[in-house]
């Protein structure tokens, strides 16, 4: 039998392959076309035809168009597998793209982009060179893709054939197509490059908004894309190009429109006018609405976006609610998002109606929605003071309808009311204990428990309540064992009577042999050891008066929104995450280090200070009253110290001021030595005010860095220590760069410093004032406050000189509106050189000087950080008193700042 | 009925197909030599990375030329263009005496191909026009053309530029297949 078996293997057959690379080779044409195309056929389904590569490349030289389509087809799969042998197909690109046809050309530069191989990309160099300079706009907007591709493969090799600069010069192209293409490919290869590449210029920003007008839809959205990057000099630039703008919301492309929206809220930013930035929220509401009049998939990305563009400009649809209200047919999530939204736009005004939509949803099937609608109104209720009463009282109708799950979630919000209105709302206590035993899920059981614990001496029988609880204290989940034992132990110390005294002992039994969980058993010991040696104590930690609350879920980071709001219409803005946070660049990882020289990286960093000004804002108060603040939150850490002890407010701020000093390490030496002598500063905290503590002070530069002299005089009984120093939020940002190195002083003694300080990390909101409110404290005495001055000759920054023809062109660009002026008409200038040279000191550079009638004119120049110039104009007469001061500059609200400082300046 | 009669007429009195390799080390004409054959004028190359193919109609016969690139990172490539091979035109640049010897190990390596058994040779000497060319004795003994074995070869002068000796060439070629292979 088996000798018979040898015929399975030998076969007359050839198979598949052998008889396509028979017809490929065949002489007559139209058998090789339908053998290519059969070999595509072949390759589509997944089957493996890389070893007929020659035979399909030698068909390369064609006529027939399609054929040829079919090649290069093939190619794009396969040269990679074949780097070899794709050489052979270079010569046929080259004669390609020097075809008579366009179309042909094209295609030929198009594939070679498609093809990643090293190998051939250098011969693929000539024939991109010549398609970037093609007479026909289709072969040109093919070759500038193709570099964007290349610079992929080779970025070397672009940069050094000038690839580049023939992109740069096609933004200038006739055609907006090629335009467009152009912006696409530049914009790409700037992603990929930590150089700056491509920079929109003022010449290149007017090519780019003509080719907007004329170029496809999606030519439009490369173009905008890259106009939002653009980052416009003045608030007027910024207006002109919105204008030009604005036509792109009507477009019936999302895309485009969701780009446009993105250009036109990045160059809000720079836009001062109130009147103007009113007039573009009111036109980027329709589009927006219309938006969701799309399919569900296009609604979702739209919902996402807006969720981020109402965080910033919630007015823009304040008025539009009414959009956002489920239909019954929405997916789920649509619905969600929607329900995001009107949580956020919900004010006073529409309160009522978002509120009926709400309590409509809390009825409907979908459980998550319905959920998530209870949530809502509790949101609500905590974010509208004015509303939390109506919100109340819708949550206590769902509560009545006991359905199980929405009263859980009610019971959750309410909590969450109760922490943030206390002692206004506890009368519905009772109505909430109804419903008691339906309670099975952890978080509304842990929310329960709280209410009874916080409320204890309110419910008449809230141990026989907490008692119930207790009798399945070792089967609930950790969540709702931790709040059972708080509860507890609050009920123990609001009635301490024979039943909780009892219960107390079950719990702390249960709670501390009884279990495994660390968190459980250490917060057990802790409150046990509280209770037996001090219950006063147990007391002022345990029955804390808790921080208000406010809403802050679902709120993104400014510093995240920013880059988020930048990338509008991408995938970012859909995940409300980073791109590094889902994609990684493999290329240039390695290159990022090197950012820093680099305008947008710095453009980064200069944009999370404000978020990091947010973490610091929290601690001033703290500094007085960090003890109940951090008890009331964690109990257990801060109550294992017995008593507010002298100095435990230290570790806080000492940390964040140790944070910010490593932070700025490069500029500022922490170890600044303590300054001997100097003039006398302005005495800011008397000794009569400060227990014997005199603080001197004054903001002064030197070699570039600001920093805070102080002088401190003990003329108290007691050795002072352990100082610290906060600056409030100012509208400067100034704080303090390292920590306060002061020594201890003794009596009768006294010490001088030099704080450096930095800007921008906690900026008060509102018009720019002078105000600086500083605290100090040190371990002895209570904190002391008092207020300072900044002035802004301090702020001028040693770059702020310009030459003469950028000074006249600053002058010009700047709209006359912005140019203030004030009279001083009591200081007198003797002379020219000194005030100058007074001016210069304090970084005021001299521009130039004109005669006009018997008036001496001088032109200043001084800039303050963030590259905010000031450009002066001094009239006077010599020697006469009276002095013109005239002030222009973009920031105009500075100017009343501007005055005090040259004021002081001219007089002294 | 045309259609026909028309193919009997070329089956029995020619237009039959050819396929022909032009080879050659790099810069020894062969682009050049293609498309004079072809067009009849003279283009200006660059170096065939690749290759190119044109038909040239001639004598009744349409000859596929392929020309391939030169160089010697693609010269390891020839052997895919070697099946059913009727014809092979080797160029020689004469007056690159220095790199005949490379020229000749060359061929002598395609004549050993077994799948270029039954191809015939023609050699163009090239390069004629050009100062210090060797004539075609010089070019025979320096390729040792006389060791060639069982195959008809035959060597022109020729000057791609001004186009001497290609169609003569040729001539030699269509003459040769039509007896060779009836």
């Amino acid at each position: 039998m088996s000798g018979h078996d040898s015929k399975y293997f030998s076969t007359t057959k050839k198979g598949e392959i052998p008889e396509l690379k028979e017809e490929l080779n065949s002489q007559y044409k139209d058998k090789r076309k339908d053998a290519v195309k059969k070999v595509i056929a072949a390759m589509t389904v997944g089957k493996d035809v890389s070893s007929l590569f020659t035979d399909v490349v030698n068909c390369m030289q064609t006529e027939n168009l399609e054929l040829k389509k079919l090649v290069y087809l093939y190619l794009i799969n396969y040269a990679k597998s074949q780097p070899d042998l794709a050489i052979l197909a270079v010569n046929t690109f080259v004669k390609d793209s020097q075809d008579p046809n366009p179309l042909i050309r094209a295609l030929a530069v198009r594939t070679m982009g498609c093809i990643r191989v090293d190998k051939i990309t250098e011969y693929l160099c000539d024939p991109l060179q010549r398609c970037l300079k093609d007479d026909d706009p289709y072969v040109r907007k093919t070759a500038s893709i193709c570099v964007a591709k290349l610079y992929d493969i080779n970025a070397e090799l672009v940069e050094d054939r000038g690839f580049l600069e023939s992109l740069k010069d096609l933004i200038s192209d006739n055609n907006p197509m090629v335009v467009a293409n152009a912006v696409a490919a530049l914009a790409e290869i700037q992603e990929n490059s930590n150089r700056p590449i491509f920079e929109i210029t003022g010449h290149t920003l007017s090519k780019l908004l003509t080719a907007l007008n004329e170029c496809t839809e999606w030519g439009q959205v490369f173009i905008l894309d890259a106009l939002s990057k653009y980052k416009a000099a003045d608030a007027r630039e910024a207006e002109n190009i919105v204008e030009r703008v604005t036509p792109r919301l009507q477009h019936a492309n999302c895309a485009v429109v969701l780009s446009a929206v993105k250009m036109i809220l990045q160059q809000m930013e720079l836009i001062t006018s109130t009147d103007v930035v009113r007039n573009l929220c009111k036109k980027m509401a329709p589009p927006l609405v219309t938006l969701l009049s799309a399919e569900p998939e296009i609604q979702y990305v739209a919902l996402r976006n807006i969720n981020l563009i109402v965080q910033r400009r919630p007015t823009i649809l304040a008025h539009e609610i009414k959009v956002f209200f489920c239909k019954y047919n929405d997916p789920i999530y649509v619905k969600m998002e929607k329900l995001e939204i009107m949580i956020k736009l919900a004010s006073d005004r529409n309160i009522d109606q978002v509120l009926l939509e709400f309590k409509e949803y809390a009825t409907e099937v979908d459980v998550d929605f319905v959920r998530k609608a209870v949530r809502a109104i509790g949101r609500c209720a905590i974010k509208l003071e004015r509303a939390a009463e109506r919100c109340i009282s819708v949550l206590l109708e769902l509560i009545k309808i006991k359905v199980n799950y929405v009263v859980q979630e009610a019971i959750i919000v309410i909590k969450d009311i109760f922490r943030r209105y206390p002692n206004t709302y506890e009368s519905i206590i009772a109505t909430l204990c109804e419903s008691l035993d339906t309670l099975d899920e952890p978080e509304a059981k842990a929310s329960m428990i709280w209410i009874i614990g916080e409320y204890a001496e309110r419910i008449d029988n809230a141990d026989e309540l907490l008692e119930s609880f207790l009798e399945s204290f070792p089967e609930e989940p950790a969540q709702v064992q931790l709040q059972l034992l708080t509860a507890t132990v609050k009920l123990f110390l609001k009635k301490p009577t024979e039943g909780p005294q009892q219960m107390i002992q079950v719990v702390l039994n249960n709670a501390t042999v009884e279990t495994d969980n660390p968190d459980l058993r250490d917060r057990a010991y802790i409150y046990w050891r509280l209770l037996s040696t001090d219950p006063e104590a147990a007391k002022d930690v345990v029955l804390a008066e808790k921080p208000v609350i406010s809403d802050d879920s679902n709120q993104l980071d400014s510093s995240l929104l920013d880059e988020l709001l930048a990338n509008i219409a991408t995938l970012s803005s859909v995940y409300h995450k980073p791109p590094e946070a889902f994609v990684t660049r493999v290329k240039t990882t390695a290159q990022r280090t090197e950012e820093e020289d680099y305008p947008d990286g710095s453009e980064t960093g200069n944009s999370e200070s404000p978020a990091y000004g947010a973490d610091t804002g929290a601690s001033p108060p703290t500094s007085s009253s960090s003890v109940p603040y951090a008890a009331s939150r964690q109990p257990a850490p801060a109550a294992a110290a017995p008593a507010p002890a002298p100095a435990p407010a230290a570790p806080v701020p000492d940390l964040l001021g140790d944070l910010i000093g490593l932070d700025n390490s490069a500029i500022v030496p922490v170890d600044q030595p303590t300054e001997p002598a100097g003039p006398p500063l302005p005495v800011l905290l008397p000794a009569a005010t400060g227990q014997g503590l005199q603080i001197s002070a004054q903001l002064t530069r030197r070699d570039g860095q600001i920093f805070y002299s102080m002088s401190f005089e003990n003329n108290s009984q007691i050795p002072l220590d352990g100082f610290m120093i906060q600056f409030n939020k100012n509208s400067f940002g100034l704080a303090a760069a390292g920590p306060l190195q002061v020594p201890q002083l003794q009596p009768g003694t006294s010490a001088r410093t030099l704080l450096p300080m930095v800007l921008f990390q906690n900026i008060a909101p509102g018009p720019p004032n002078t105000l600086l409110q500083v605290a100090v404290k040190n371990s002895q005495q209570p904190v002391w406050y008092f207020n300072d001055k900044i002035s802004l000759l301090v702020l001028f920054s040693e770059d702020g000189r310009m030459e003469r023809g950028n000074f006249l062109e600053t002058w010009r660009s700047i709209p006359d509106s912005n140019e203030v002026s004030k009279d001083f008409p009591g200081i007198v200038v003797n002379s020219v050189e000194s005030t100058l040279d007074r001016l210069a000191a304090s970084n005021m550079f001299f521009i130039a000087k004109r005669k006009h009638a018997n008036q001496d004119v001088l032109y200043i120049s001084a800039k303050i950080p963030r590259g905010i110039p000031f450009l002066i104009e001094l009239t006077t007469v010599i020697g006469i008193p009276g002095v013109k001061c005239a002030v222009k500059t973009p920031s105009p609200e500075m100017a009343p700042l501007f005055f005090e400082g040259i004021e002081n300046l001219l007089m002294g | 009925m045309g259609i026909i009669f028309t193919r009997m007429f070329s089956s029995l009195f020619g237009n039959r197909e050819a396929r022909i390799l032009v080879l050659g080390l790099d810069n020894a004409g062969k682009t050049t030599i293609l498309y004079r054959l072809q067009m009849g004028e003279v283009v200006s190359t660059i170096p065939t990375i690749g290759f190119n193919v044109e038909t040239v109609q001639y004598n009744n016969i349409k000859f596929q030329v392929w020309d391939l690139g030169g160089q010697t990172s693609i010269r390891p490539y020839w052997r895919c263009y070697f099946p059913n091979t009727q014809a092979i035109i080797y160029v020689v640049d004469s007056s690159d005496t220095d790199r005949l010897v490379i020229a000749k190990e060359e061929f002598h390596a395609i004549l050993e191909e077994e799948e270029l058994k039954g191809a015939v040779v023609l050699i163009f000497a090239n390069k004629q026009d050009l100062p210090g060319a060797l004539d075609d004795a010089a070019v025979t003994e320096a390729l040792e053309l006389h060791k060639i074995k069982n195959r008809q070869w035959a060597i022109f002068k020729t000057s791609a530029i001004k186009g001497e000796g290609l169609f003569e060439g040729l001539d030699w070629l269509s003459n040769t297949l039509k007896s060779g292979s009836g």
